[in-house]
């Protein structure tokens, strides 16, 4: 594939500024920004003005927006020759992690290879859609069968490794990555169907197979109240912070419940019950709709986007962000039972910062590099 | 990649499109479906239901605090109290309450007048960049005058709270400190190890000996304590309390007084001194010299402190009695002789002539006495330490059997002792060469095997253990610290003839009371009768880092050894001494052993007529 940039033939390029030359989308890198920034007041004020946590957050956020960039230069076509690569990569440090991975908190997740220690799952969690997306990236729509059986099968085996951990929360995420696939893709509304039912009807039997601590987060789930200096403390406090912060909060730095040790987890986690204490019912809604435009504007790129492989990458990692964002904050009201998940893009921490801004490039990448030919 | 160009006049493509972008519709429209649902959510929690979580939050004054346990004490054979808490004051600062951090600062190293301004200095500096909220506890305590001073001028001060802590401390000081060990704070690799909810509220952990073995012992169960506070957090009442669960006591077979006898036979000297009740294992006197004091580690020991102990060229951090691996010389040559008659290789009785050397290969090992020691038998062997006698009996023997004749005291095998990261010496076979240098054995070095040397390495309490074993008859002993009253279920080494037993002893009798002994001038008055073994361990190599003439000298002298028990017919004490770099083991250990011995019999005839 060859790539002229300087013919200005091409509909989005009849100006080129700079951030055409950096291949960055001005639409989404605007929205991150804003995030970004929002995560840097509210860890602040979460760790209760603790300017070393927040120092520490702002180096990750500079050393993640590093990433974005260098992976905003690399042309899509570059990812599809390496994704089975990558993917085999993914699946041995998986593999790894089962076999020598150090024990945190009762769970084999993290991988110790020199100086780094880091979690193979978070990688896979950008490897598995775009594996799944390259099995579609020349299948008709709707695909045959045979290529669904060995799309479901990739996304089974993956997320069996990951459950083994265990880690079920993590897994079905990444699951759900690999699902929104062949949904793009065309899986047939039949088959939708019909696993939305049997999932339902096999939740019995998931629960027979579940760990005791996943069985303990699901009844907390169901009944908080049950357990309230136990397990069902969290949602609680959660809830109360974010029901004491009304309609247009406690004000920046106001958050009762993370400052009198309420609320836990207040700056990773939960971060989201402080922003909700702190800014109040207009707050929550701000961040919404600006979570929702870089949603739409994912989207948008996935349907601008010029052949398959880049079709269904954008889409499914679009989103899995939306799921994340869904989930915690789902979790964090008491919709959905508490797995360990981070708000994109605000709550303090490393890995998945790290992994989003990844993502955040490959999109911004297939928005820029466009073959010449217009469609 | 262009093999995939996709053109938008081929037809399929473009149906393609067109269904991927409804699926996009629909996605989209999942997305803004389930945001909403969450903004219904957050109106139903933010203002439908505000004032219920309102009244909640202000409400919300139900606060758990755990309350640490008192970590169990720690008493000798006799209710000396080794290890105890005191209580101490610590001061502690909540930055959001504080109005006048500078003046509290002034305040603060105007009353603490023992530690450095510039440390409090360094405190505060953190401190102000560190959570408002969360209370900091200054590391330095207060002593109770110092915490009187405080409390008169706190009113002025809001956000610095006094509170009374215990404290571990060790009365004795550095006596007995390998054994006893110590507990410091607990560090991040500690952190990787324990269970967390054990250990809230409490900040420090058993580090080394004792204090670190029977670490969950000692250490006990955190309370909980439901605290109702107004919202500003300040404590108005206690509701519930789950009490803690303090550790347990403990009781060590040490003697602390003859420790204390002990230890200051090998003052200014480097070396260790193991004694131990040969009827039960238990350990009596668990002497590393130099020591160190523990009391300097309980808060955390400040740099310089730590490295003028660590770079101490007497290394007094290391625990010799169980890590210093010393040549064992003479001293195991009873046990060489036991397993020579035992197999038949001689009888006690057959003599051997000793011109004052022997010569193998071309090649001179010589014998400690130059003129020699005449004819020998094995009596006179042991009694007069006659080096000639077991180079010849050696070379009958071979390694292997003076290997497995010595396997059974424990040689080349942890003791089992209850302190961690002990020392397993080396004796050597022909297995353990080629498995550890890769080499064939030479029968050259089975001649300085026989007296303890070459490959041979023992640690103090080994030589103990053996000794007791000795003592014994044979009746197998773990050496132990823990005062324990079940009975030990002890094994026996069996051997083909009782009266070997008494062969070995008996040279070992002479030494101290025969015409010839190596150490009959310091048993002569005694009212008891011993038995032992002096031994002198060459030291060929230099590998401490110092490089003063002098001390190079000092160094490359031979360690003196002894091993002992007594009474001889009824032993109630075996001793193990090694004193480093002062030359003979007839000289240095053996009086200091036979000091050590009459100390303790003397007492324990004394208590008896009590």
């Amino acid at each position: 594939m060859k790539i002229n940039i300087s013919q200005p033939q091409h509909v989005y390029r009849t100006n080129k500024g700079l951030l055409q030359i950096l291949h960055i989308d001005g639409w989404l890198l605007l929205g991150i920004l804003i995030l970004l920034a929002t995560s840097v007041a509210i860890v602040y004020s979460a760790s209760g003005g603790d300017e070393a946590v927040t120092i520490r957050q702002l180096i990750r956020i500079a050393f993640a927006f590093a990433l974005m960039l260098v992976f905003a230069q690399i042309p899509p076509h570059i990812i599809y020759m390496f994704t089975p690569w990558l993917f085999l990569i993914g699946i041995l440090m998986l593999l790894g992690v089962l076999l020598f991975g150090e024990v945190g908190k009762g769970a084999q997740r993290w991988l110790d290879i020199g100086p780094v220690k880091f979690q193979p799952s978070e990688l896979m969690k950008l490897v598995l859609p775009i594996t799944v997306a390259w099995l579609f990236a020349h299948s008709r729509f709707p695909p045959s069968m045979r290529r669904l059986i060995v799309g479901a099968s990739l996304i089974g085996f993956t997320a069996s490794l990951i459950v083994v951990q265990p880690d079920l929360g993590t897994s079905l995420l990444i699951a759900m990555s690999g699902l929104f696939v062949l949904f793009f893709a065309g899986l047939p509304w039949k088959i939708i169907l019909a696993s939305i039912t049997a999932t339902v009807l096999s939740a019995p039997v998931a629960w027979h197979f579940m760990h005791g601590y996943q069985k303990q987060r699901v009844m907390t789930f169901l009944n908080p109240e049950s357990d309230p200096l136990g397990s069902g403390y969290h949602i609680i406090q959660s809830k109360i912070a974010i029901g004491s912060g009304g309609l247009d909060g406690k004000g920046f730095m106001g958050s009762t419940q993370a400052h009198l040790d309420f609320l836990p987890e207040s700056t990773t986690d939960f971060i989201f019950s402080v922003f909700s204490e702190e800014f109040g019912l207009m707050g929550v809604l701000l961040l919404l709709t600006l979570y929702s435009l870089v949603i739409a504007r994912g989207l948008y790129i996935a349907s601008q986007a010029q052949d398959n492989f880049t079709r269904l990458m954008a889409a499914s990692l679009t989103m899995t962000l939306f799921v994340y964002i869904f989930v915690n904050i789902g979790m964090v009201s008491g919709l959905l039972p508490v797995v360990g998940l981070p708000l994109p893009l605000i709550s303090y921490g490393g890995s998945s910062l790290v992994t989003l801004m990844i993502s955040f490039g490959i999109l911004m990448s297939i928005h820029t590099h466009k073959k010449l030919l217009t469609d | 990649m262009t093999e995939h160009l996709e053109f938008n006049s081929d037809s399929e493509t473009f149906q393609k499109k067109r269904q991927f972008r409804f699926r996009l519709y629909i996605a989209l429209l999942f997305v803004l479906l389930l945001f909403s649902f969450l903004v219904s959510r957050m109106v139903q929690l933010q203002w439908i239901e505000y004032d219920r979580y309102q009244g909640l939050a202000e409400g919300n004054r139900i606060s758990i605090e755990t309350l640490s346990p008192t970590r169990g004490k720690i008493y000798d054979r006799n209710h000396h109290l080794l290890a105890d808490n005191q209580p101490v004051y610590t001061l502690q600062f909540i930055r959001e309450k504080m109005d006048n951090i500078g003046s509290m600062q002034k305040t603060v190293i105007k009353i603490l007048n023992d530690v450095s301004p510039e440390k409090i200095h360094n405190f505060f500096t953190e401190f102000k960049l560190k959570n408002r909220s969360k209370s900091y506890t200054l590391p330095f305590s207060l002593s109770e005058e110092q915490a009187a001073q405080f409390s008169v001028v706190s009113h002025k001060y809001p956000g610095a709270t006094l509170t009374a802590r215990l404290k571990r401390t060790y009365p004795y000081g550095s006596t007995g400190v390998h054994a006893l060990g110590y507990v410091g704070r607990i560090n991040a690799k500690d952190l990787s190890k324990l269970d967390e909810k054990a250990y809230r509220g409490t900040d420090i952990i058993g580090k080394s000996g004792i204090e670190r073995f029977y670490e969950s012992t000692l250490h006990g169960t955190p309370g909980i304590q439901q605290i109702e506070t107004n919202a500003r957090g300040r404590v108005l009442r206690n509701l519930e309390t789950l009490p803690a669960k303090a550790g347990q006591d403990i009781q060590l077979t040490l003697d602390i007084e003859l420790q204390e006898f002990a230890e200051s036979l090998l003052e200014n000297k480097r070396g260790g001194i193991v004694a131990i009740d040969p009827r039960n294992g238990e350990i009596l006197a668990f002497v590393s010299m130099p020591t160190f004091d523990p009391n300097l580690f309980v808060d955390g020991i400040d740099q310089s402190s730590y490295n003028r102990l660590l770079n101490n060229p007497d290394r007094p951090l290391i625990n010799r009695v169980i890590n210093g691996q010393y040549p064992p010389g003479s001293t195991i040559k009873p046990f060489v002789a036991l397993g020579a008659i035992e197999n038949d290789f001689i009888t006690p009785t057959k003599k051997i002539y000793d011109p004052g050397y022997l010569l193998y290969k071309k090649h001179r090992y010589r014998d400690w006495k130059r003129s020699g020691h005449g004819w020998m038998d094995m009596n006179d062997a042991i009694e007069q330490s006659c080096d000639t006698y077991f180079y010849k009996l050696s070379l009958d023997m071979g390694i292997d059997a003076i290997h497995d004749a010595m396997a059974p005291f424990g040689f080349g095998q942890k003791t089992g002792v209850d302190i961690h990261g002990e020392s397993s010496g080396i004796l050597p076979s022909q297995a353990w060469k080629m498995a550890n240098k890769g080499k064939p054995w030479y029968r050259g070095e089975t001649i300085i095997a026989s007296i303890g040397q070459g490959y041979n390495l023992a640690t103090p309490l080994q030589l103990a253990k053996a000794t007791a074993i000795l003592a014994n008859r044979g009746q197998i002993i773990t050496p132990h610290l823990l005062r324990s009253s079940h009975p030990e279920n002890l094994q026996q080494i069996e051997i083909k003839n009782i009266k070997n037993w008494e062969k070995v002893i008996l040279g070992m009798k002479n030494v101290m009371h025969g015409s010839r002994g190596t150490a009959r001038r310091y048993a002569a008055k005694l009212p008891f009768k011993m038995a032992g073994k002096t031994g002198t361990a060459q030291v060929y190599s230099l590998n401490s880092g110092s490089y003063d003439a002098d001390s190079i000298r000092e160094k490359l002298r031979d360690h003196s050894l002894f091993i002992g028990f007594a009474p001889v017919d009824n032993p109630k004490i075996a001793v193990a001494i090694i004193v480093e770099n002062v030359g003979s083991g007839s000289e240095t250990a053996a009086p200091l052993a036979v000091r050590l011995i009459s100390k303790y019999l003397e007492t324990q005839l004394q208590n008896t007529e009590k």
